[in-house]
């Protein structure tokens, strides 16, 4: 343990600084430890400071005064949330390549490849839940985007019950999918429904919303925005209070009509706010797990609606293919990562993080 | 009581692949009760300069020393020395008491009772006894202020560091605050650096002024030293309001020869320049006198414009009445108030020899500056 | 309300062409008339969730799915048994949405303290954050297998905790201790980033003066910087609460079955009023209301906090 400091010290000490010689070090080494021995006893400079206090010194002059002395506030918890993110995403990884499935109880780590992945790019199935999954974090992430934005203008002109209609607007977005879900059910059913019997005072339909498999992946990406076009809302009010009065004076002079404001003005600067609701609806939009279970009560969602976040649950806890599942959710993650690692090394460029 | 060392005291930071310098090899040694103004315009390095003696910046070379004890690497809370910030950054959620009583519940042992004591005390001290209940929020700023340097004063430290801490006032306070201040550090004797970019302050309050420009450090001298006796062109023209006025000259034989006049000077001047040639000329606004009588150091000039200030007027000169404006060199002098003259007046203008500062024009280093004595015999009181 | 008029101007070019209507211009009144609908919109299917809760088989073939209930079709029968189903998954709830919550919030905190405002190299702080805020969107689904593995095989707290089960108290509930630390672990990015986009916003001034006061890193945060958190505390276990008793997945994986005495109120309501004969949607809107209650009331008694935390 001690061998393990000295070799960190050395590695990371500074080569300027106090590097007084140290003869004696192995003698330290073998006397078990003695950790204020050493430094002590032959740097006459700093008699009061032992090996770990210069290991201390050294690291702060590494990376900053207050690095030791903070680390007990964040390097416990980073630790925790290190082990069950990154940690599991490996061991995810490492799961994908074997061939664990059924009731084994613990995957057979010996016989590493990628048959999960050649199974996967075979599957139609998993084809059709990747190509819905890309539809729907599109379609969804886009239509949020553009109702939360025309909301946000709304509701940003100085309107009176501001409050109550930003409340309402943001309402379901407290609701859980499991909730969410069971209203969505109802609205869509086919005799009873809402949704049939608007559409039904126009002439049209009834249409079975959850059971045609051309339409029900967008009934469903319709239900999503629904829940959190409030919370694109929210964000782009937050980044329009941000714009300062004076560029809606600036174009108003300028005799730019309100659209052409909005168009050329104002949502031009709104680039940081879409960017980050963008990118956390994607991420809900891969969750959307939650809401395809419970709108049947199991893991097999409704045929055209399958995504990848399903499959790979259903995969995995119903089929008990769990090599499989995990190589359907390595594939999610990637997808993720697509998403949101442009996303922070913009916010690092920023000066954001 | 300390005295504080700094030893080239230098500070770069990282800013992406370049790296900028923000103190350069600075050095002064403050006296042990010593109250000295750090000034300079802004980015000049004096807050940086300040926060590294405080510990809260890194210093990057060089060596700062408290009583001759090293503190480079002695964190902020063991250097004992009190900060009173341009924010003041008082605890919003405690009381003036508590605010006051923090600095010593977490760096001595001293029992409640005695710390309730020194509070109350030092309360009184700044007239704020009645405050020491309420909230900064229910302060006004000048309270605010008060509680601040309160809260340096009761932890009686070796050394204060006050950052800018007036600017937030407005003019009148800041004038009571200056005096207030001043009677203040004079009767605790503690050690005080005091960072300021205004110049009133700097004159008014400090036994010696250090002046920054650019990281590096001007001039470190008392007040009336670094106005009569500038170390180089910077401080000439920091100091001073109107500031100094220059002229480019070219030393021909004893003769200063600028682009709309020439000014002999006699033999003590010439001796003082050594070998430069390309110079320039300083002369201060009040040193300007208007005269009827003709000489060598006598100019004719028109009045460009006139700016009264009741006590006196500031008038602008040209020496040429039918130079273009922006080419025009202009000499500004501070007159008498009840002196009128108008716009257009031919007058003439005297510059005194034994009130001119030379500098040398490549590098601003001062050559030749009135001297000290001169000057009090200027003064008529 | 000056303030008001100016924006409400935003159209300028538009401003002299528009005319009143007793004080209310027709570009106003379209304005409201959008804003009204889009509420409308909004609360439409939460308003026929509500009615139909309360309508009898007959009732909800009879009228319009938006319609109240008549006298006659008025029952509360369904509630009557939606409670009945769902007050043990309640409770189960609560027992790791509380704790998960609160201790999140209490860890993410001093993570973000200790990320923001002690002085050290910025771009090592860079990658503890980035690894910090990735771990915010990553999909539960990259580690869910490995989680149940953790769990089940490695983690045994069935047998850790067997002095509990011996106390009469179902071995079920290891589910909702693991519940309580899975929460947490992946409570910890965003409750981070919440506090740390406060944090950031304190007064640099104030902290160095408590250093130089000679507090250190610890007293700062214990006398400083928390008793000033109260109102981020607010947003972070307001936001926290809705996310880990609204979230489905975890429960489903750890605790797996709604007849398990454990099980969590999503579990049981995901399965609600599904029987061979079909579906009884008014059993399930019951269902559904009354799983909600906690997380409505909350939304609607701290609204502000909410909309600041999911705008963080």
């Amino acid at each position: 343990m001690l061998d393990f400091y000295r070799r960190l010290y050395r590695t990371i000490r500074p080569s300027s600084g106090d590097d007084e010689p140290r003869p004696n070090d192995g003698e330290v080494r073998a006397d078990g430890g003695v950790v204020s021995d050493g430094p002590a006893a032959d740097s006459p400079t700093e008699p009061d400071q032992g090996a770990t206090a210069r290991l201390k010194a050294a690291l702060d002059r590494r990376f900053g005064s207050d690095f030791m002395e903070s680390s007990i506030f964040w390097l416990p918890p980073f630790l925790l949330m290190g082990l069950f993110v990154y940690g599991a995403v490996i061991w995810n990884l490492l799961i994908s390549l074997t061939d664990y499935e059924r009731f084994e109880n613990a995957p057979d780590y010996s016989n590493l490849d990628f048959e999960m992945y050649t199974r996967a790019f075979a599957d139609s199935g998993f084809i059709d839940a990747a190509v819905n999954t890309l539809i729907l974090l599109v379609l969804f992430t886009m239509g949020t985007l553009a109702v939360g934005l025309l909301l946000a203008i709304l509701i940003d002109r100085g309107i009176r019950f501001e409050n109550s209609f930003r409340t309402i607007y943001l309402l379901p977005m407290s609701l859980s999918f499991v909730v969410t879900a069971q209203f969505w059910l109802w609205i869509y059913n086919y005799n009873n429904g809402i949704a049939n019997s608007v559409i039904g005072t126009f002439g049209l339909g009834p249409v079975s919303w959850l059971g045609n498999q051309d339409i029900v992946l967008y009934a469903i990406i319709f239900a999503l925005m629904w829940q959190f076009s409030g919370y694109a809302m929210v964000v782009y009010l937050a980044g329009l209070r941000a714009i300062p009065r004076e560029h809606y004076e600036a174009a108003k002079v300028d005799g730019a009509s309100s659209l052409k404001m909005y168009w050329r003005v104002i949502i031009p600067q709104l680039k940081g706010a879409t960017i980050s609701a963008a990118v956390v609806l994607m991420v809900f939009g891969m969750k959307a797990f939650d809401f395809l279970y419970s709108l049947v009560g199991g893991y097999r969602p409704p045929n055209g609606a399958d995504i990848l976040a399903t499959k790979m649950v259903r995969e995995a806890y119903a089929n008990l293919n769990w090599a499989y599942g995990s190589a359907i959710a390595i594939v999610l993650f990637a997808m993720a990562l697509g998403v949101i690692g442009p996303y922070l090394v913009y916010e690092y460029r920023r000066d954001n993080l | 009581m300390a005295t504080l060392e700094l030893d080239s005291i230098t500070k770069t930071f990282q800013d992406g692949d370049e790296e900028i310098v923000a103190v350069d090899d600075v050095s002064m040694s403050i006296d042990d009760g010593e109250f000295l103004v750090v000034v300079g315009p802004s980015g000049c390095g004096k807050s940086t300069t300040l926060r590294m003696v405080a510990g809260l910046e890194t210093i990057t070379a060089g060596t700062l020393s408290i009583d001759d004890r090293v503190v480079n690497d002695v964190k902020s809370q063991d250097r004992d020395i009190a900060m009173v910030f341009q924010s003041y950054a008082l605890y919003p959620h405690m009381s003036v008491r508590q605010n006051m009583s923090f600095g010593l519940e977490e760096s001595t042992d001293l029992p409640d009772d005695e710390i309730n004591r020194m509070v109350s005390e030092t309360g009184e001290m700044l007239g704020i006894s009645n405050l020491l209940d309420r909230k900064p929020s229910d302060l006004s700023g000048g309270q605010q202020q008060r509680v601040a340097l309160g809260r340096a004063i009761v932890r009686d430290p070796e050394v204060f560091l006050m950052d800018e801490p007036l600017s937030n006032l407005d003019a009148k306070l800041r004038a009571e605050m200056r005096t207030e201040l001043q009677r203040l550090q004079n009767d605790l004797g503690v050690t005080t650096v005091y960072v300021t970019h205004d110049q009133t302050e700097a004159m008014t309050m400090g036994d010696r002024i250090a002046i920054l420009d650019g990281g590096e450090l001007q001039q470190i001298a008392t007040p009336l030293e670094c106005y009569h006796e500038p170390s180089n062109q910077f401080v000439a023209s920091f100091l001073g309001e109107p500031s100094m006025n220059f002229f480019d000259v070219t030393l021909e034989d004893d003769r200063l020869v600028g682009d709309e006049f020439e000014y002999p000077i006699d033999a003590d001047v010439r001796a003082d320049l050594g070998d430069a040639s390309d110079l320039v000329l300083g002369i201060r606004p009040e040193a300007v006198e208007l005269v009827d009588e003709a000489g060598d150091h006598e100019f004719e000039t028109t009045v460009d414009v006139v700016e009264p200030m009741g006590d006196e007027n500031t008038v602008y000169l040209h020496f040429d009445p039918d130079a273009a404006p922006e080419h025009a060199s202009v000499l500004v002098a501070t007159i008498d108030g009840f002196n009128r003259v108008s716009e257009g007046d031919t007058v003439t203008a005297r510059i005194p020899e034994d009130a001119i500062h030379l500098f040398d024009r490549s590098t601003g280093e001062a050559l030749h500056n009135r001297s000290m004595k001169d000057a009090a015999d200027q003064v008529d009181l | 309300m000056s303030d008001e008029e100016l924006r409400t101007d935003g159209g300028g070019a538009t401003a002299d062409t528009r005319w009143n209507l007793g004080g209310v211009t027709i570009e106003d009144a379209a304005l409201y008339l959008v804003l009204a609908f889009a509420a409308v919109f909004y609360l439409v299917p939460i308003e026929s969730g509500l009615v139909t809760s309360f309508k009898t088989g007959t009732a909800i073939i009879e009228t319009a799915p938006f319609a109240p209930p008549g006298p006659s079709g008025f029952t509360f029968e369904k509630w009557q048994t939606a409670i009945d189903a769902l007050l043990r998954g309640m409770g189960n709830s609560l027992l790791y949405a509380v704790p998960a919550t609160v201790i999140s919030a209490v860890v993410g905190s001093i993570t973000a303290y200790g990320l923001t405002i002690p002085t050290w190299k910025k771009s090592y702080k860079a990658v503890v954050l980035m690894l910090i805020i990735a771990g915010i969107f990553i999909p539960y689904q990259a580690v869910l297998v490995p989680l149940t593995q953790f769990w089940s095989q490695w983690a045994q707290l069935d047998q850790l905790l067997s002095f509990v089960w011996a106390l009469g108290i179902s071995n079920d509930y290891a589910g909702i201790v693991e519940l309580v630390i899975t929460h947490v672990a992946y409570g910890i990015p965003i409750c981070t980033l919440l506090f740390r986009t406060y944090y950031k916003t304190m007064s640099e001034e104030m902290i160095e003066s408590a250093r130089l006061d000679g507090a250190t890193l610890r007293r700062v945060y214990r006398r400083i910087v928390l008793p000033l958190s109260g109102p981020m505390f607010a947003v972070v276990l307001i936001y926290q609460f809705t996310q880990i008793w609204n979230d489905l997945l975890f429960t489903l994986v750890l605790v797996s079955t709604e007849s398990s005495p454990a099980a969590p109120v999503v579990l049981i309501l995901a399965g609600l009023g599904t029987s061979l004969e079909g579906q009884d949607f008014a059993l399930r809107m019951a269902g559904a209301f009354f799983a909600a209650l906690p997380t409505l009331a909350v939304y609607i008694f701290f609204g502000e906090e909410f909309a600041e935390g999911v705008a963080a």
